[in-house]
């Protein structure tokens, strides 16, 4: 018998009795159980699992010793290729979620050409794997049975349909209310917050306002009735192409909104964006790391510096409108090294769900060797209130380096915040800046941006 | 009765709902589908054989 390093199972990973997800000595794991068996051997006998995993929809794995198993009743371990940074379909915007309810689909459909199906549709079984959706829940995946209904149809239409039909028929923002929904958006909630046109789109009108009507409508029962439920193959295959042509059909509305816009209204000239550019390109290469957070990324002018440094990226901003278009300029350009988020520093993704643990928090996701605050600072401290010494606790806490710019009060990005409003920030000052960060940080490095009052800063965190 | 093995809930009205839709949705999908291998038949028919006598592969 081997010593084995003490086993931890992921705290999100306990609604399926079919297996588990678990850490040794900080290597991830999946346990896959007895009750699935026969699945977990069609699934490599048919093909499914190299297929999926050769045409990049599934994560990778290989297979494990069986005794690194931590509960009776395994039947098998694999070691999953871990991602380099796991977000919440809260934190995506709406092309990102619309990837991933896709990614689904077409998982569905090849299952459904090695004579299986998926068991769920949760869009927590996505993640963002250089650049791209993949589904990381490698048990997903059963035997299909003839005359059985799609049994994920309900979740699917919770997790995916329902929030991409808010965001598209009502506002981008809609997206957060995942936040307040672990096991989807409610249907009913959903029907009531769209258009009443939307009762005229086919797609809309059948998966969401009927479905809803026809919930309410069974809620409570205990007939039978519905479990006898019997769907050939051509209607089963009927449905899941009228979903996937309903989540095709939906777009977001062109408009801009204030910073997706911003990247472009910038107060630098020509020779202060080069001069920024090569300052921050420059910080980046004496900083060295692998992962880099750049937080109030925007469109991601300087995410793609970092990327070209080598550096994985997590660019996080706060606008959904931002995120979009940065997402889509990152596809278009098979850029995999980005990975777009949408968070608002000043109220970070809370952890949430079973306990306050099953989703963690952004904060306790924080795996960066450095974090970029370029043009950020002004808007926490003068746009959002922040005193300057928690703006640098907070970043501390982020990343051990950070490269950060200084924007001073005569700059007229900051005129503008204070246009409308009494100047209570006497500490925002250069010095105030100095001393504040000073508490947290060591100043390595100071430049000024040419034709700017601005000035970049690198530190390295204290202690 | 038979059972419907799921760890998640599929939801009494979404069993009974995704049915009623798919009935509706399979007609046109199964004429659609109908019509489209007629044209693709149609299309191998048409198609020239070139001088060993082999069909060009379709292009889908």
């Amino acid at each position: 018998m081997i010593d084995r390093p003490a086993a931890e199972r992921e705290p999100g990973s306990y609604r399926d009795p079919s297996g588990f997800v678990f850490r040794r000595d900080g290597v991830l794991y999946r346990q896959i159980n007895l009750r699935i068996a026969d699945d977990w051997s069609l699934f490599s006998s048919s093909g499914l699992h190299a297929g999926l995993m050769e045409k990049g929809l599934l994560v990778p794995d290989e297979p494990a010793e069986l005794d690194l198993a931590p509960e009776p009743g395994a039947v098998a371990v694999i070691r999953p290729r871990e991602i380099g940074f796991i977000s919440y379909p809260y934190e995506w915007s709406f092309s990102q979620l619309k990837d991933a309810a896709l990614l689904t689909l077409e998982a569905q459909a090849v299952a459904a050409e090695h004579g299986m199906t998926l068991r769920d549709a949760s869009a927590y079984n996505v993640q963002f794997d250089k650049g791209r959706a993949v589904l990381i829940d490698t048990l997903s995946f059963e035997r299909a049975r003839p005359d059985e209904p799609w049994k994920p149809y309900r979740q699917f239409c919770e997790h995916f349909l329902a929030p991409l039909a808010l965001m598209a028929h009502r506002d981008g923002r809609l997206g957060l209310l995942l936040r307040d929904f672990i096991d989807g958006l409610p249907l009913d909630l959903a029907s009531v917050l769209l258009p009443r046109g939307t009762r005229w789109s086919p797609g809309l009108a059948a998966h969401v306002h009927l479905h809803s009507r026809a919930q309410r409508r069974h809620a409570g029962s205990t007939a039978e009735a519905p479990r006898a439920v019997k769907m050939s193959d051509t209607r089963r295959r009927a449905l899941l192409d009228h979903l996937r042509h309903t989540v095709e059909g939906l777009h977001l509305p062109a408009q801009g909104t204030r910073w997706a816009d911003y990247a472009d209204q910038t107060s630098y000239s020509a020779a202060g964006t080069a001069s920024k550019e090569a300052i921050v390109g420059r910080m980046l290469q004496a900083a060295g790391g692998e992962r880099t957070w750049d937080v109030g990324a925007n469109t991601g002018r300087y995410s793609a510096i970092a990327a070209t440094a080598g550096y994985e990226v997590v660019a996080i901003d706060g606008d959904w409108a931002a995120v979009e278009r940065h997402y889509l300029a990152l596809r278009s350009a098979n850029e995999r090294r980005i990975m777009p988020l949408l968070a608002d520093l000043a109220d970070p993704s809370p952890a949430i769900g079973w306990a306050s643990r099953e989703r963690a928090s952004l904060l306790e996701r924080a795996n960066a060797d450095v974090v970029m605050a370029l043009a950020l600072v002004h808007h926490l401290a003068i746009g959002r209130n922040v005193p300057l010494p928690m703006v640098s606790e907070l970043l501390a806490r982020l990343a051990p380096k950070l490269i950060v710019e200084w924007v001073p009060k005569e700059d007229p990005m900051v005129g503008r915040l204070l246009s409308a409003r009494e100047d209570v920030f006497p500490d925002y000052s250069v010095d105030g800046f100095r001393g504040a960060f000073g508490h947290d940080f060591k100043i390595v490095e100071e430049a000024p941006i040419e034709d700017s009052p601005r000035v970049l800063f690198r530190m390295e965190r204290l202690g | 009765m038979r059972l419907l093995f799921a760890y998640i809930d599929p939801g009494a009205g979404s069993l009974v709902i995704q049915a009623i839709i798919a009935t509706v949705v399979s007609i046109p999908f199964f004429f659609r589908n109908a019509i489209r291998s007629t044209i693709a038949k149609f299309r191998r028919t048409l198609q020239p054989v070139d001088k060993k006598g082999v069909t060009p592969p379709d292009p889908e």
